[in-house]
């Protein structure tokens, strides 16, 4: 569902070029939980917003469910991000004076929908995350945890393809964490994708594969087993 | 104690837009400001001028006889009469029309007669005997005029010329100017001569806003009938009262002429300068909302720049900067920026000083007005700077660490 | 998707609401500055009688001395009147649809009610199609007929202000009263007129009320009436008798045609130009040839009646407006750039450029509503200040002034415009480079 091939992206500043993505190349399967790890400045970042369309990269092909997204608009990269991918920030990213049903509210405001439809939409999601009794608080009424419960409801209200964390326990003690991994394996089970950027090993073991990144490209290294149990179930359900 | 330009600068560019606006309104600001005071000073120095006149002590009577049988010249001395006869009365005389008031007569007179081009205009006004001393001028060569010398009134465009001339000192040196024009002759239109008899100070006549206000000659005239005015000089203090004791007076004495008004002569000397006062009152207001606009917006985008970039100060003070070093970064990089704001306001402040020049004919600003102009911007951007920067020395050197 | 903007812009708001009123006061003062000035200056620079502006003429020849030009600081003008035999011969042509031929003089007008006192009145001596060729309304009655302007007869027409004076406002016609001690016949009495400037005599108080009464132009010669206007002579003649005086070079006459389209102008100027030919023949018109037949709108430019200080106040309102417009774009731009990182939330979370662009245009738009407003209703005080500075002159007859400082609805429509138009432009930078911003950039990604 997400093909990158021999994806390069270099930063020019002044003086300066860094091969922040080199040759990097990532196949990501429908249903797949996938943890891209690495240490930090590996390049880790980069492939974050280059997967998120929020960024473009210089040579090789991403195909993004099927599609071709070098050639895009950025109108439709717009449309995209909107309608395939949901984000996860390690800092939640919350827009501080609309309450929680207004947030996840947010993305369904971009695309053609009926009050009653998005209605419907962000209670779902809401429920899912187990925030439905809390629509109408204000992001700095909750604890970091909800906050992120409140961001992972935003990002799955559209219905995404696939959602891409970025550290999304980062900023949460380990109680608040391990709660929000169980709800990412949960929504996983549910049958969305997920691809987790993070450089913590432990997070990186909950999920079905990693993908160790340095300095730009992926490396041979791997800390641990994959679960290739999880691995055959998700690719049989894909068929 | 060194002030870190380069950085300061470089920082600035990255940011051009901010700073480009907020220099940008300095520079129309300091335009405006150096001109709008020059206008208003020049206004102010018009309107402050010495008339001449005892022009608080006298008021205007002005009469028009209608009636078929109405008798001008009797009505004339009976009126004149009574009111030089009024206590408290210093002096009266009929007048063809009344300095200040924006009416009046003119006329060019001249120093060879025959010679159509050496003359000069003159603002003139027909008085009686009593005439100067009404007016309240001071006399400063020969005389004023005697009863006898006094024309009776004649048809209205003959003018008044007569047999005697008292010039005004503007007057006599413009006629003159090798000096002492007291016994000259100077010749009307018609080439009739007449002797200058007296000269008096510096005064001005009916038009105070024209080229030469102060060119006033004096012959002894009565103005033609049914209308006249009587100018009426009394001792201080007694000129409202005395004022309304006329009017009621004269109405009803002679029932075959009409007392049209009766004003002070310090109403027509307002009236005259009313264009003015409104100009200056307009120029000081709008300048005044101008530097205040000027002066909360450097303030509100001071207080911005300062937000935005807690992280940094705070980055700034956990390595070493106290905070004064602080409040002078941001002092400095405020002055650079109302600094290059007062350059271009310095071009822009002489290129309308030499536009209003051309519109009013009047010289080139003073640069005087210029750098009082740049002083009191440069203490407006500073002032404006002030309370920002000190809240800016305030943020804490712990949020270097803090990443959210 | 407009409410939600609306929703979002007014949380905007809130969130600095010092910098919001900074903005909203700003904007207010530049525009209602503006619109004050602009009225104002409107009022002053209006031609009064535009829709027929092209078909009014005055006829004026350069009668003047041979040694200088009246005006020094405008040579290439002729003289602003004419004299009294050149405006007869003016009068006599039968080209024009209309002739005006008028002064104006002053007299004393007693009678009417009881117990009303006799008073001065400004009188306009003129021919009988002053009041067809300027339009000017009647309340009762009507002007008099050309066969009254040769007697002449005694019939006078009152303005509305000197009806209500002498006859409460009654209907007059009919009834007389004495102008100068003569007993005239009211024939006419005019509504409400104030053209402003009054265009047809500049000479003295281009803003003051029109005149008081009206009679015919033959009465001057009856009466040997003399100008209280602007008599001006250059040539040295006799003038002992009135009769020498209408035959002087003395100029102090107004002279106005009608010319209903561009072939009588054309006949008119050459009829005109063969009359100064013939008349430097017999020795006069030592100047070189300048007669000219001048539209209203040329006229009101000619004889300058804006002066220095009106275009100096508008230089000054349009400074201050840049001034408080740069303000608001600076201040915009600081608030929405403060504001990137949640617009690049947005940009991740799916908007397009364009939709951003519309959020931030909904708030210029909000912020440039409430400063039209505000500004508006700050020129409305502001203009009944100027009403109060130029109250002590009621005085006198500028009543005029009264009329000039309020706002009609072309203004209205001008300022609503000019405010909206105004903060669109200020806000329109400030939302084009927040709409520009890369979604990552402002993004907090590790």
């Amino acid at each position: 569902m997400l093909e990158m091939h021999n994806i390069s992206k270099i930063y020019r500043a002044e003086l300066i070029e860094t091969h922040a993505l080199r040759d990097f190349s990532l196949n990501v399967d429908a249903g797949e939980f996938v943890a891209v790890t690495g240490p930090s400045g590996s390049g880790k970042t980069t492939f974050l917003n280059v997967a998120g369309l929020l960024e473009n990269f210089d040579t090789g092909k991403y195909l993004l469910d099927g599609k071709d997204v070098s050639k895009l608009s950025d109108d439709e990269r717009s449309r995209l991000r909107n309608e395939k991918i949901g984000f996860i920030f390690q800092g939640f990213n919350l827009i501080p004076d609309l309450n929680v049903y207004d947030n996840v509210d947010v993305p369904l405001r971009y695309r053609r929908m009926t009050y009653k439809e998005r209605d419907q939409r962000i209670k779902k999601a809401l429920d899912i995350v187990g925030l439905g009794s809390r629509m109408n608080h204000m992001p700095s009424q909750l604890s970091g945890g909800q906050q992120q419960r409140a961001a992972i409801a935003r990002a799955l209200a559209g219905d995404p393809k696939f959602l891409l964390a970025d550290e999304p326990t980062g900023n949460l003690d380990s109680l608040m964490a391990r709660q929000v991994l169980d709800l990412l394996e949960q929504i996983n089970e549910m049958g969305t994708t997920i691809i987790m950027v993070t450089h913590d090993i432990e997070l990186a073991r909950r999920a079905h594969r990693n993908v160790h990144v340095v300095d730009g490209q992926i490396s041979d290294f791997k800390a641990y087993e994959p679960r290739t149990d999880v691995l055959a179930a998700a690719s049989t359900a894909s068929l | 104690m060194s002030v870190p330009f380069r950085p300061i600068v470089s920082a600035l560019l990255r940011n051009r837009t901010g700073a480009l606006l907020v220099a940008v309104q300095i520079s129309i600001a300091l335009a405006v400001l150096v001109n709008a005071v020059y206008i208003v000073k020049q206004r102010l120095d018009k309107m402050n001028r010495p008339t001449g006149l005892d022009d608080q002590n006298i008021f205007v009577v002005s009469s028009t006889g209608f009636a078929r049988d109405f008798n001008y010249e009797a009505t004339l001395r009976d009126d004149l009469i009574y009111l030089r006869g009024i206590p408290g009365v210093i002096a009266a005389s009929a007048v063809n029309a009344v300095p200040l008031s924006g009416g009046g007569s003119s006329s060019g007179i001249n120093t060879k007669p025959g010679d159509p081009q050496g003359g000069e205009t003159g603002n003139y006004f027909g008085i009686d005997e009593q005439g100067l001393e009404t007016l309240g001028v001071r006399l400063i060569a020969g005389r004023s005029f005697r009863a006898e010398e006094v024309q009776p009134p004649r048809p209205s465009a003959q003018g008044m010329w007569s047999s005697q001339v008292i010039l005004s000192k503007t007057m006599a040196e413009v006629l003159f100017p090798n000096g002492n024009a007291l016994g000259k002759t100077l010749y009307d239109g018609d080439d009739k001569p007449s002797t200058v008899i007296g000269i008096v100070d510096h005064m001005l006549g009916s038009w105070v806003s024209q080229d030469h206000p102060d060119r006033v000659y004096f012959t002894p005239a009565i103005p033609p009938g049914p209308s006249v005015r009587y100018m009426v000089r009394t001792q201080p203090g007694q000129r409202d009262r005395i004022m309304q004791l006329a009017e009621a007076h004269m109405s009803a004495a002679n029932r075959g002429r009409a007392i049209n008004w009766v004003r002070p002569l310090s109403l027509f000397k307002k009236n005259s300068y009313l264009a003015d006062r409104n100009m200056g009152v307009f120029l000081a207001t709008v300048t005044t909302l101008l530097l205040a606009i000027t002066a909360l917006g450097i303030f509100g985008l001071a207080t911005f720049n300062v937000s935005t970039r807690t992280k940094q100060i705070g980055t700034r003070r956990a390595v070493g900067a106290r905070r004064r070093d602080i409040v002078r970064y941001f002092l400095v990089e405020n002055w650079m920026i109302t600094t290059g704001g007062i350059l271009i306001g310095c071009a822009m402040a002489l290129g309308v000083g030499y536009w209003l020049s051309h519109e009013y004919s009047l010289p080139r600003v003073d640069l005087y007005y210029l750098v009082a102009g740049v002083i009191v911007l440069w203490g407006l951007g500073t002032l404006a700077a002030w309370q920002p920067a000190r809240r800016a020395a305030k943020v804490s050197p712990a949020l270097a660490t803090r990443t959210t | 998707m407009f409410g939600y903007y609306l929703r979002l812009a007014s949380l905007s708001f809130r969130r600095t609401p010092g910098l919001t009123a900074l903005m909203v006061l700003a904007m207010a003062a530049g525009i209602s500055v503006c619109v004050m000035s602009l009225t104002l200056y409107h009022a002053i620079s209006g031609n009064p009688i535009w829709w027929k502006s092209n078909q009014l003429y005055a006829v004026t020849i350069d009668s003047w001395s041979p040694d200088e030009p009246l005006n020094e600081k405008r040579p290439d003008l002729p003289p602003a009147q004419l004299t009294y035999k050149d405006a007869t011969w003016v009068a006599n042509s039968s080209i024009p649809k209309h002739k005006v031929m008028m002064f104006r003089t002053g007299a004393i007008v007693a009678g009417g009610s009881t117990g009303v006192e006799p008073a001065s009145a400004i009188t306009r001596v003129t021919s009988a199609d002053f009041f067809a060729a300027f339009e000017v309304p009647f309340k009762y009655g009507s002007g008099w007929s050309a066969r009254a302007d040769e007697g002449p007869e005694p019939v006078i027409v009152l303005s509305k202000e000197t009806n209500e004076k002498f006859f409460a406002g009654a209907n007059s016609v009919g009834r007389t009263l004495r102008w100068n001690d003569r007993e005239f016949r009211v024939i006419g009495v005019l509504d409400d007129w104030q053209p402003q400037p009054k265009f047809y005599d500049l000479n003295n108080g281009a803003f003051d009320a029109p005149e008081n009464v009206y009679i015919p132009l033959r009465w001057g010669e009856t009466l040997e009436l003399y100008s209280y206007g602007n008599t001006a002579c250059w040539k040295p003649e006799s003038l002992t008798t009135y009769k020498e005086f209408l035959a002087s070079e003395c100029i102090w006459v107004q002279m106005w045609v009608e010319l209903p389209n561009a072939a009588a102008r054309d006949r008119m100027q050459a009829q005109l130009d063969a009359y100064w030919s013939e008349q430097r023949k017999l020795g006069r018109f030592p100047r070189p040839r300048n007669n000219r037949l001048t539209n209203v709108d040329q006229w009101l430019l000619d004889q300058q009646v804006v002066q220095s200080d009106n275009r100096v106040l508008i230089g000054l309102a349009f400074a201050f407006l840049a001034v408080c417009l740069i303000n608001t774009v600076g201040l915009l731009l600081a608030k929405f750039l403060n504001g990137a990182a949640l617009a690049g939330v947005r940009r991740a979370l799916g908007a397009s450029r364009r939709a951003l662009f519309m959020q931030h245009m909904v708030e210029v738009g909000m912020v440039a509503f409430t400063g039209a407003i505000l500004g508006l209703a700050f020129a409305w005080l502001g203009l009944r200040g100027v009403r109060a500075l130029f109250a002590t002159s009621t005085v006198f007859n500028k009543a005029g002034i009264q009329a000039l400082a309020h706002i009609d609805s072309w203004s209205l429509i001008f300022a609503v415009l000019l405010a909206l138009l105004a903060t669109f432009v200020a806000g329109f930078y400030p939302a084009w480079r927040i709409g520009r911003i890369s979604p990552a950039t402002y993004l907090k990604t590790q």
